[in-house]
Formats: C-alpha cells, sequence, structure tokens
C-alpha cells in the first residue's frame, strides 16, 4: 500500500471494480477499491465446480454476489459515493442492494454513530427492466442446505431427510465445528472456501469503521451461484420467524441484528433470482415458519447431535472435547439456547451439553433480563423473541426440578407477577406460522409440528 | 517341555487363579505369556486355574444379536463372529474344528431368536453372551496344551451357581446374577481327582438352579476370578491387564500418579467404587470374605509388582492413598416445608427414589434438609426421570436439582486423623462451589461434590497439595510405587540428573569459602532452558518473567538467547535496564497490577509495550496524548490454574479484565486513540497440562475474532517445573503442537508467551548449614541457617522442595525430620517430614534443590538474619 494512506474521512468513493469467475480452478475474484486506493481482492473457491453449465446465469449470479459481497469492504469507510465500474445493476436489484446497504448495516451505523438512511444510493440502469421472469435452466431437483453447525440447520436437514429430500450440506469458510457437525449427519458436504482481501485488515489496523455486516446475504449470494455450478433447483437456509423482528427500535430507526435473515430479505432476494437469474431456483428458509422454541423442541429430539453442535457466537475454529471449548456461556447465544433447550430436555442431559447450569448463575441475571426484553432490549444477537423466552421461563418456574434454580426462582417472584396473565402460553407459540415462501413440495412438514 | 513332564502335585497343593482380559487374550503372542506365566506358578508347587474373557469386542457384538429383532442381521453377525474366531485359530496354530460345537449352537440361537430350553428373552441373551468366553477358552486351552502344559478345560457353569437375590429384577437375575461364594471343598476334590493341575475357564459365566446360563453383568470376569478365589480359597487371584494396578489418580489426567503397592480390601474397594474404571467393585468382596489377595499386574511387564491388595495391616498409620473424581452427578437438595422433627421424613423420601428405580449415593442430612447425588445413568440422561422424582418429591419437601456436579473423593485409612494435613485442600476447596461434603461412616473417605465447572484441572493440584502436605505419603516406597509417567510415559519422565551432581564438591568448597546461606546459579541450565522454549516455533515473541529471578547475569543470559522481558513494576523495568542499558523498550512489557495512572503515562512515555486490565486505567488516557500506541489487554477468561491458591489468577483474584467489560474497555481504547493488540491471559502457574496453552489461546482467538486489531495473542505463561520426585516434566512437545494446532487456525494472528519460573527454577539451588539438631518426642528438627526469610515458598505456599545432605550425599536416609529455620515464627521451615541421613550432623551443608525461582528475590531481613548472597556459576566457574 505504498504512496497511500487510508484517510478514512476523506475517502470519496467505493469502487467496484471487477468480478471474474475461473472455471478452471473455480475460483471466483471479486475486485473493490477506494478512490485510487489499492484493489482489495476477496476470492471464492468452489471445490471440484464442473465447469458452468449455465454460463449468462452463472455471471448474473457472479455480478449479484459482487455487489453484495462488496458490503465488507464499503464499510471500512462509508463514502458517499458508489461507483459500479461493472455492469451497472438494473433497478430492482439496486433497490435490493439499497436494503442491504441500509438495513444490513442498521446495527453497524447505530453503533458507530451513523446514520446510513438516505446515504446509499446505487448507480442503476434507467432502461426498463429486463422483463419480469428469467428462464428456466431445468435444474436438477435437489438442495444445497446451508450448515452452521448450530441446532437450526439440523433441524432442516433431519425434517428434510424426513421426506426423503436428495441433498448436500454447505458451508463457507473454514470451520472445524460445522465440518464435524455435518460428518455427523452422513450427508454429502461442501465447502466453498472464501478468502477476505488481507488490504481489509491493514484497513483495520489503520483506524477503519468495524461493526456487524449482514453475513446471511453475503452468504445466500455465494449459495446461489454455487447451485447453478454443481445443479441444484433449491438453496435451504434455516432461519425462523424471529429473525424478522426488530433487536431495538431508537430515534425513530428500526435495528435488527438479523435482518439479512428475516423474511423482508428472503422474500426480496427469492424474487429477484426468480426474475434475473433462473426461474427455476429456488432460494427459501425452510424454518421460517416456525419460532425458536418450536426449533428447540425439534432438535431436543435429536440426541446424536447434543454432544456436537454449538449455537455460540464466539467461532472456535478448533473442536475440544470439552464443553468449554464449544460453548462459552457467557454470550446471548449461550443463554438462549440453554432456555430455549431446557423445556424440552431432561435436565442432567441438558447441563451436560454446557457443562454448567445457566440458570442456576446469579451473576447472569442481567443478561436473562435482556433476552426477556426486561428493563433492557435484546440483545444484538440471533436470538430469539421476547415472547419466547418469558414463556420458556415461565414453564420452567413450573417445573420442580428447574424453579429452585437462581435465575428461575427470580423470575418466578419478580417478574412473573408483573407480566400480563395470559401472555406466557407457550402452546401459541409452538404452533406453524402462515408467513413463508416455502415451495409446495415442502408445504407438508409442518402438518406434524401443527399437531403436536 | 512336554505335557507329560508336568509332575502332578499333591491334592491340597495351593491354588492360584490368574485372569485375563480381552485384550490379552485377542492377542496370538500374549498367550506365549500367559503359558510361562502359569508354567512358573505350576513349577513354584501351585494348581493353576486360568479365567479368560471373551476376545476383545466379542462381548458387544453377541449383544446386538440379542438386541436385533431382524433374523437377518442376528445371522449376518453370528457368522462374523464365527468367522472371527475360526481365523484367530488359525492364527494361534490350533485346530479350528475345536469351536464346531460351539459356532453351531451360536447359529442355532442367533436363527431361533429365543425359545431354546430356558424360556423368555433374557435367558437366551444370557446363552447367546457366555458364547463369547466359551470359545475363547476354547481356543486358549488348545493354546495352553500346544505350548506344553496339560491344561484342561473347565465349564465355568459346572463350578459356579447363580442364586437369586432379594429384590432381584428378572433382568438382573439372567444378566447381573450373584454367586455364593464360600470355600468350596466339593469343588477343590473335584478338580483334585481330574488329573491335571493345570485348568482353563470361563469369566462372566454361571449356571441357574434350573440348568441354564447366566452370566454375571460388567465387570463379570473379574468377579468369577474372586468367585473362583474364595471358593478354592486360593492363595492368591492375580489379575493380568494392560496396567500395573491401582493408581494414586487417574493417570490420563495426573502423569505423577503414584502405583499404589499395597491395599486393604476396604481401601481398595473405596477407590474401586470412586472413580478407577481398573477395578471393577463388585470382585473384591467375595476375597475380602475369604481373606483371598488380589494382585493385578502388567501383562506387558510381568515382572513389575503391581498393586497387592489384602486384609488390613494392623500397624497401618493413617494416609490417603487416592484422590479421585467422578462428572456428571445430580444432587437432589430436600428442604422439609414445616415438618421438622416429623417422623417418617427420611423414609418417605428414599420411598420416592425407589419407585423411580434411582440408586442414591452420598447423603448429607441436616435437621430440616436432605441432600443425596445420584450418578450419571442412561435413565437419568435419556428420560423424564428426574422431572418425575422431582414433582413427587416437591408435595411434601422444596426440592433443588443441582447439576451437573463433580464428586472429588480422598480415599484412605482414618481419614479424620488426618484434617490438619488437609489446610491447603480445604483451602483450595473453599475458592469453589463445594455444594455437598461427606465423610464415609467408615472413615475411608472424604468427597466434595462440587460444580463440574469448577473441577476442571483441580485432580492434578489436588493430587500434589496432598503430597506437599504429606497427607499422601509418596515417600513410603512399601505403599507407593513409581509414577505412572516413570511407568508409562517413556523418555518424557526421565529428568535428567540436575546440574549440581556434577559438582558437589564445588559447591560445598563454595559454602566453605563464601558462607552460607547462598544460592548458586547455574547459567548453562538457564540457557538449556531457553534453548527448549525457542525451540517452540509457533510462539514468535519470548517475554522472560523477570519477577521469578531478576538478577542481571540471568537477564543477560537469557537477552542472548533472544528473550525480551516481562516487568510488573517500575523497580522491575530499571532492572532491565541497569542490567542490559541500551535495550529497545518495545522489548520490555509492563504489566503491573493494581498501578496509578501515572505508572501507565510514565510507562507509555518510555516507550515500553504496556498491558491494562481494567477500564478507567484506559479512560485516564481520554486525552488522546498516547494516540496510535498499541496496547494490551489482559483478560480474565475463566477459573484459574495452578498449585496454591495465592497463585492462581482466575475468577476471585485481582487480575484480568472481566468477559463483560471488554466492549466498554475497546470503546475507552478508541476513544483514547489506543489500538489493541495483543489479548492477554494468564491463568496461574504451575501448569503441567500441555494442552493449557492451546486452550487458553483459542479462548482468546475466539475474541480475537471480533477484534479486527488483534495481531497477538498471549496466553501468560506459569509452565510447571516438577518439583515432586517422580513427577515428569512438562511435554514441551506437545505444547508446541498444540500451539501450531492453534497458529494453523487462526494464521492472522501471532503468538508471544511469557514464562518465568520454567526458565531459572532448576537452574538455582539454595546452600544452607545445619546449625542445631533437636528432638523433641519422636520429632526431629533440624535446623539451619537459612529459613523462611532465605526460601519463603514453603511457609507461604507449602512448596515442596528437594532437601539434599551434600556432606553425606549417597548415605541412606532413614532419619524423617523437619528441616526448619532460625526465624521465631512455626511456620519457619523449609522441608517437612522428610528423610535424611542418620548422622546428619551441626555443620553439614544441606542443598535445597530447585530453588531458583521466587529465592532470593522473595527474601527478607526478618529478624535482622540477613540475606542471602547469590553466586553465579558460568560454566564452571564462580
Amino acid at each position: 500500500m505504498s504512496g497511500w494512506t487510508f484517510r478514512r474521512d476523506g475517502i470519496g468513493t467505493f469502487r467496484f471494480v471487477s468480478a471474474t469467475y475461473d472455471a478452471a480452478t473455480g475460483q471466483a475474484r471479486l475486485e473493490y477499491a477506494f478512490d485510487d486506493g489499492p484493489s482489495m481482492v476477496e476470492t471464492i473457491r468452489f471445490p471440484g465446480a464442473p465447469a458452468p453449465a449455465h454460463p449468462q446465469a452463472v455471471e448474473k449470479a457472479l455480478q449479484l454476489l459482487h455487489l453484495i459481497a462488496g458490503v465488507s469492504y464499503f464499510k471500512a469507510a462509508v463514502p458517499a459515493r458508489i461507483v459500479v465500474e461493472t455492469a451497472v445493476p438494473d433497478a430492482a436489484t439496486a433497490a435490493l442492494l439499497d436494503a442491504v446497504y441500509v438495513e444490513g448495516l442498521a446495527e453497524f451505523a447505530w453503533r458507530n454513530g451513523l446514520d446510513l438512511r438516505g446515504r446509499i444510493a446505487f448507480p442503476r440502469t434507467v432502461a426498463e427492466d429486463a422483463g419480469t421472469t428469467a428462464p428456466a435452466l431445468a435444474l436438477p431437483r435437489r438442495s444445497l442446505v446451508a450448515i452452521g453447525g448450530g441446532k437450526d440447520s439440523l433441524v432442516s436437514v433431519e425434517m428434510l431427510r424426513a421426506l426423503g429430500e436428495d441433498m448436500t450440506l454447505t458451508w463457507v469458510g473454514e470451520s472445524p465445528l460445522i465440518a464435524a457437525v455435518a460428518a455427523h449427519t452422513g450427508l454429502p458436504t461442501l465447502n466453498i472456501g472464501r478468502a477476505l482481501s488481507p488490504v481489509l485488515f491493514e484497513l483495520n489496523r489503520q483506524g477503519a469503521w468495524n461493526g456487524h455486516i449482514p453475513v446471511t446475504a453475503i452468504n445466500s449470494a455465494i449459495l446461489l451461484l454455487a447451485a447453478l455450478l454443481y445443479g441444484f433447483d433449491s438453496v435451504v437456509f434455516s432461519n425462523e420467524q424471529s429473525a424478522s423482528a426488530a433487536t431495538l427500535e431508537a430515534e425513530g430507526r428500526v435495528v435488527n441484528h438479523q435482518w439479512s435473515k428475516g423474511f423482508a430479505f428472503e422474500r426480496a432476494l427469492a424474487s429477484l433470482v426468480h426474475a434475473r437469474i433462473a426461474a427455476d431456483l429456488d432460494y427459501f428458509s425452510l424454518l421460517r415458519p416456525l419460532s425458536e422454541l418450536a426449533v428447540t423442541r425439534e432438535f431436543a429430539r435429536h440426541s446424536q447431535y447434543h454432544q456436537h453442535f454449538s449455537s455460540c457466537n464466539r467461532n472456535f475454529r478448533i473442536l475440544g472435547a470439552k464443553p468449554r471449548e464449544r460453548w462459552c456461556g457467557a454470550c446471548p447465544k449461550c443463554h438462549f439456547v440453554f432456555l430455549a433447550l431446557a423445556p424440552f430436555m431432561a435436565k442432567p442431559a441438558l447441563v451436560a451439553i454446557f457443562g454448567r447450569n445457566l440458570l442456576d448463575d446469579p451473576e447472569l441475571a442481567g443478561d436473562f433480563d435482556a433476552l426477556i426484553e426486561w428493563q433492557a432490549h435484546k440483545p444484538f444477537e440471533c436470538v430469539g423473541e421476547a415472547a419466547e423466552s418469558r414463556a420458556a421461563l415461565a414453564a420452567l418456574a413450573g417445573r420442580a426440578e428447574w424453579k429452585e434454580d437462581a435465575l428461575v426462582r427470580r423470575f418466578a417472584a419478580e417478574i412473573l407477577p408483573q407480566l400480563p396473565p395470559g401472555s406466557l402460553d407457550m402452546a401459541p407459540l409452538l404452533r406453524p406460522g402462515t408467513d413463508h415462501a416455502l415451495p409446495s413440495r415442502y408445504q407438508g412438514l409442518f402438518d406434524a409440528i401443527q399437531r403436536a | 517341555m512336554n505335557a507329560s513332564s508336568n509332575p502332578a502335585l499333591p491334592p491340597d497343593a495351593p491354588w492360584i487363579v490368574l485372569k485375563f482380559g480381552g485384550s490379552s487374550v485377542a492377542r496370538v503372542a500374549r498367550w506365549g505369556s500367559i503359558a510361562e506365566l502359569a508354567r512358573q506358578r505350576h513349577a513354584a508347587g501351585h494348581r493353576v486355574l486360568v479365567v479368560v474373557s471373551a476376545l476383545s469386542g466379542v462381548t458387544d457384538a453377541l449383544k446386538a444379536i440379542g438386541e436385533s429383532a431382524d433374523v437377518g442381521e442376528r445371522r449376518r453377525l453370528a457368522e462374523a463372529l464365527a468367522q472371527r474366531h475360526i481365523d484367530f485359530a488359525a492364527e494361534l496354530g490350533v485346530d479350528p474344528a475345536l469351536l464346531a460345537p460351539w459356532l453351531a449352537h451360536l447359529s442355532e440361537l442367533a436363527a431361533s431368536g429365543g425359545g431354546s430350553r430356558c424360556q423368555g428373552l433374557y435367558a437366551w441373551q444370557a446363552e447367546l453372551l457366555a458364547m463369547g468366553e466359551l470359545m475363547s477358552s476354547t481356543l486358549g486351552n488348545a493354546a495352553l496344551r500346544q505350548a506344553g502344559l496339560n491344561s484342561r478345560w473347565l465349564d465355568a457353569r459346572d463350578c459356579l451357581q447363580a442364586q437369586p437375590q432379594p429384590n432381584q429384577n428378572e433382568w438382573a437375575r439372567w444378566l447381573s446374577a450373584s454367586v455364593p461364594a464360600q470355600r468350596d471343598d466339593e469343588l477343590r476334590e473335584r478338580l483334585a481327582g481330574r488329573n491335571a493341575d493345570i485348568f482353563i475357564t470361563q469369566g462372566f459365566v454361571a449356571r441357574t438352579a434350573d440348568g441354564c446360563t447366566a452370566v454375571l453383568g460388567r465387570g463379570g470376569s473379574d468377579t468369577s476370578a474372586a468367585y473362583f478365589g474364595a471358593k478354592l480359597a486360593a492363595a492368591r487371584v492375580e489379575i493380568w491387564s494392560d496396567v500395573a494396578g491401582l493408581f494414586s489418580a487417574n493417570p490420563r489426567e495426573v502423569p505423577g500418579a503414584r502405583l499404589l503397592r499395597r491395599l486393604d480390601f476396604q481401601e481398595a474397594q473405596e477407590i474401586a467404587t470412586t472413580g478407577a474404571k481398573m477395578l471393577h467393585p463388585r470382585c473384591l468382596s467375595p476375597l475380602r470374605r475369604s481373606g483371598v489377595p488380589l494382585w493385578i499386574r502388567d501383562t506387558g511387564n510381568p515382572d513389575l509388582a503391581g498393586t497387592e491388595i489384602g486384609p488390613e495391616a494392623p500397624d497401618a498409620a493413617p494416609s490417603i492413598k487416592a484422590v479421585s473424581t467422578r462428572r456428571g452427578i445430580t444432587l437432589v437438595s430436600m428442604e422439609t416445608i414445616g415438618m421438622w422433627q416429623q417422623v417418617g421424613f427420611l423414609a418417605d423420601v428414599f420411598e420416592v427414589f425407589r419407585k423411580h428405580g434411582l440408586s442414591v449415593d452420598l447423603i448429607g442430612s441436616a435437621e430440616t434438609n436432605v441432600t443425596v447425588s445420584l450418578d450419571p445413568s442412561e435413565n437419568l440422561l435419556g428420560s423424564d426421570v428426574l422431572a418425575a422424582l422431582c414433582e413427587e418429591l416437591a408435595q411434601f419437601c422444596r426440592v433443588r436439582a443441582i447439576t451437573p456436579c463433580t464428586a472429588v473423593t480422598l480415599v484412605g485409612r482414618g481419614m479424620r486423623g488426618m484434617l490438619h494435613r488437609l489446610r491447603d485442600v480445604l483451602a483450595d476447596m473453599g475458592s469453589l462451589s463445594v455444594h455437598l461434603i461427606s465423610q464415609s461412616s467408615n472413615d475411608l473417605n472424604l468427597t466434595f461434590v462440587l460444580d463440574e465447572a469448577d473441577a476442571e484441572g483441580l485432580l492434578p493440584r489436588l493430587h500434589a497439595d496432598l503430597i506437599a502436605a504429606c497427607a499422601l505419603p509418596a515417600e513410603e516406597d512399601e505403599v507407593f510405587g513409581p509414577t505412572w509417567a516413570q511407568l508409562y510415559a517413556g523418555d518424557r519422565a526421565s529428568r535428567p540428573q540436575p546440574w549440581w551432581r556434577a559438582r558437589v564438591e564445588a559447591l560445598r568448597d563454595i559454602a566453605a569459602a563464601r558462607g552460607t546461606p547462598a544460592y548458586v546459579y547455574d547459567l548453562g541450565t538457564v540457557r538449556e532452558r531457553a534453548r527448549a522454549l525457542r525451540g517452540i516455533g509457533a510462539v514468535s515473541r519470548w517475554h522472560y518473567a523477570i519477577k521469578a529471578n531478576p538478577h542481571p547475569a540471568i537477564l543477560r543470559a537469557l537477552e542472548t538467547e533472544g528473550f525480551d522481558f516481562e516487568c510488573v513494576s517500575p523497580g522491575e523495568v530499571d532492572a532491565v535496564r541497569e542490567a542490559l542499558p541500551g535495550l529497545d523498550p518495545q522489548r520490555i512489557l509492563f504489566t503491573p497490577t493494581m498501578a496509578g495512572d501515572d505508572e501507565f503515562a510514565d510507562a507509555l512515555a518510555q516507550g515500553l509495550r504496556v498491558t491494562f486490565d481494567c477500564v478507567e486505567a484506559v479512560r485516564a488516557l481520554a486525552d488522546g496524548r498516547h494516540g496510535g500506541r498499541s496496547i494490551a489487554v489482559r483478560l480474565d477468561i475463566g477459573p484459574g490454574r495452578g498449585q496454591h491458591a495465592h497463585v492462581r489468577t482466575g475468577h476471585d483474584s485481582k487480575f484480568g479484565l472481566p468477559l463483560a467489560d471488554l466492549p466498554a474497555f475497546v470503546e475507552a481504547a478508541q476513544a483514547a486513540g489506543l489500538v489493541i493488540d495483543t489479548l492477554h491471559a494468564h491463568l496461574g502457574s504451575g501448569v503441567f497440562d500441555a494442552g493449557h496453552w492451546r486452550e487458553v489461546g483459542l479462548q482468546l482467538a475466539s475474541l480475537a475474532e471480533r477484534l479486527p486489531t488483534v495481531t497477538t495473542l498471549n496466553p501468560g505463561g506459569g509452565l510447571g517445573v516438577p518439583y515432586l520426585p517422580g513427577e515428569p516434566a512438562l511435554d514441551l512437545g506437545a505444547l508446541g503442537a498444540g500451539l501450531d494446532e492453534l497458529r494453523a487456525a487462526y494464521p492472522r494472528l501471532t503468538l508471544a508467551m511469557e514464562p518465568g519460573r520454567y526458565l531459572v527454577a532448576e537452574a538455582g539451588v539454595l546452600l544452607a548449614r545445619v546449625s542445631r539438631i533437636k528432638r523433641k518426642g519422636r520429632h526431629v528438627y533440624v535446623g539451619c541457617d537459612a529459613g523462611m526469610h532465605t526460601l519463603l515458598r514453603p511457609a507461604l505456599y507449602e512448596a515442596w522442595h528437594p532437601v539434599v545432605n551434600l556432606d553425606r550425599p549417597d548415605a541412606p536416609r532413614t532419619m524423617r525430620a523437619d528441616v526448619v529455620g532460625p526465624v521465631c515464627e512455626s511456620a519457619d521451615n523449609l522441608a517437612l517430614d522428610r528423610r535424611l541421613p542418620a548422622d546428619t550432623a551441626v555443620g553439614d551443608v544441606l542443598l535445597v534443590d530447585i530453588a531458583g525461582a521466587y529465592g532470593a528475590v522473595m527474601a527478607s531481613d526478618y529478624n535482622r538474619r540477613g540475606r542471602p548472597l547469590e553466586i553465579v556459576l558460568d560454566g564452571g566457574a564462580a
């Protein structure tokens, strides 16, 4: 980076420089730059990908990926101007990108004291949109399922297995945890490689803005490209109902930590894919109709994964046998998953997963208060809605083996009496919702849950 | 030797029962040893009964057949088993046709899925399970005969008759049967009349009163050997396996655990019940009742005397023999509700446990509370039984289910007589969440039940504490044998001779010429340790924690070896700068504790690297005067580790930034323009678990993922130095491999470490002169001119240092004495209850070993006894 210094607040333009896919190496190369600074190149590696059978669709998916993945670099300086030096997006695509950069960076902005509303405007073609439906590509009927090492994707996997669905499990980047969990399913896997530009780390040292990015949007775009390369007609994620709920509303702003896991993004991306890339490539979240509690209830039954999965937000890149090496016990994800599993599992089995009883630790009172939004706002994490956490705690307050534990007792004595009666029933929370975009072949899946 | 050459023994010749497990009998080479062992015992005038398990893995395969509802699968599994035995017969070089009747029966059983003469699923399963031993013993008999022994195959079912027990359910009657085991003269006569002196039979297998086959359940082969030993009134039973016996702690966690050479039955029973997997507790009681000793031996090392278990020695002094842990314990605490002194409360409570099929282990009771422990069982983990139990108990008491817990048990005879020696153990426990303490009514165990998370890494520490406090008297070599590491860890355990062994003369001369007390440091040893650490490629920066020993010669030697420095005070910084003028200030890491704002500001102004561990100190720099500088943050990531509560530094200590404060810290650093480039955690000292630093590093790395300015992780120091004899050295190879793995997983991050003690402890000795020898009753005090003012560690931490009489280095050490100093404090000691030469005399020079760390630097002039000399040897010259 000789000759160029990164002055965060002096930067004027973020440039989308180039995006190429090399079929010989299976590598996508995404290039970005600030002003006339050094180019920042991200690479995505698709191991063993065959030569593209649908080059046009691949090109479109690559462009979309380039534009979405730029968010990691853009946020380092958040300049006023965005320049696309590759194909300029049409209006529909640009609208989605504006949303990804505003809503997806809402938490980042809020925490850094920025306000991106009205500041992001992707360039767009003035020509009329090229129709509303892309051609169908006769993609093979099989699913590319994103797996994250946590409970949600494993519930999806087992549901799809019960349907007899042909599937491959996939994840982006190195993760021994995910690899180990995926191996436990016994299903075929695909590990896509991703390397961020090293320049970004250098910028971080030089005072770049930092914070949360909509990583699910990026992974979704990577998986859509993968589906076209390897031949899948469905890209399946496992985001639930609660991902759509706002984490925080303040000063007229809505901030949702998991915006790119929410239903609005899912629908927008799915319809853009149908319109611009392939009419028969579906993108959806299988668990969209379910609450977190409904998911944990399902997961509790699959004890073969209990000693292997982790939903902890610390990314332990080396696996250890100790619970402490999979669950930090200190983050909201650990707290929520513990709480949400508790009503559905034998207590000794649950505490064996975490190596400790988080509900009996008085020091965690504040953390659990945040989960139930009791004199606190919901944490910036992918956790269930307050109603779910409240219902789970209320259920435990009625259970002899739990009710004397410090935080359950405290909830029962101090908080429960102040909550509106009738708001704590778990049953309505367990019933599948109707807001989802499941292709018809999966619709029957939730009948069993509906009846349960 | 041929079969007929075994001379017949007289009918009343004593018996020896030899038992071999599945992994022994499944190896062809082992049968040569088995035959040899039997031959030796026979030659010494014993009749021999060999009891064998099934080939390893066979019982599990038979169990799978017994649990399968699919006849095709059962046949397939049975055929695979048959083939395995035919192949093994071929390997042994014996005729596979010998197996024919068993294989036919196995195939019949697998096909029928029950319905044999003995009705019922369990009876069928038992008959199936017995096939493994019936086949292995048949092959074994052929192998023994082939080796020239006149051995006879014996059907265990003709000797062991199961007897139904009160409260025994149907399952247990067939699959976990019990056999009454008194001396059986009929059996002795029957076998004496069989024209052979060596027999081979099956473990695990027995017969019911109506002539059907039953099996003995888990650990069944050991139990069979015990039954036979009792019935034959054997001279002893020998259990042969892959390890020499029981150890003073689980060797997987404590490589310094001692082999237990001699135990009485009750102690052994207690050890087996509280965690040792080596021996099934069930096999001891038949032997205890009939007074037949049990020996445990290592098949791979037959000449090593293993553990010998026999009747209680009448003059045994109270001592702790072992410490064990059991995880996954659930405690149920029941508080009576207004039923104080109500008759029948306990009866009601236990009735509920019985009803739910839960067996209670430990009990603690008070007037209004009863707390019991439940071991982890499939039932407890896989069903709602705990919920149901608590629900029912809640009808008449207040219930609390405390889990997960770990039970830590000290085992030894006369526990109540040793409480004074448990000061440190109790202090250790005091800092943990202990829910229940149970002292067994037979005075053989003391159990602490605590939070499982607190028990991590506790066992090695406790074991060392118990030895240092002489509660586990490891120097008693009639009871305590070599360490596990010495027996099984190869090179790692064989520590080189200490450097001073070759310089005894020179040290005596130094003491004479320069006076005592004097510390003597060998720079060669410091360099050796430094190079060993620098060999760990994963670590790019080493800081010597100079508080261990700030002697300028040592600082200079380490600088030459490429070490940087870690200082905890401005004084230490000055010491480094005086010893090494012109040293780049960036090579000094300043990590003070509780320092004031000025100290931090000064350190930054001097250009040192600085570690912070509280938010306020960073907020004080908000004016940005050090903007752009990189800093480290020391985090409190969890429970500390180390040999003594005073030297552990996790929760409940003043060190480290709580994780909950990290976001505020990051914000404050940003506001001050400081860049956090290093995450640091130091969890105490004296750590021998080579995986520790990888684990700490991993915790730090997972935090660093959210802090993009971080480039370096510093998982601290605390590398253990073995003070106790036979204690294995820290495995630097394994330590390095763990860190390599960490580096590979987080290539963006580099590693730094900050050892202190490890570099200098073994390089230093303390020389003292005996000033007085005093006897009080049976107690001997050897007084010398060094004391707590010279070496504080024994008084402060109950630290254990080896002590040698340099004037009589090779004399037999037969006198037990306390080595004490001249300070008017009762804690003034250097070593308690040690063995010294009986002729130790006033004027002798004593050497206190491994005194190079935290020795001279902690010395004082208390009592105006003066400070010790410090003498540096470099290549032999003082």
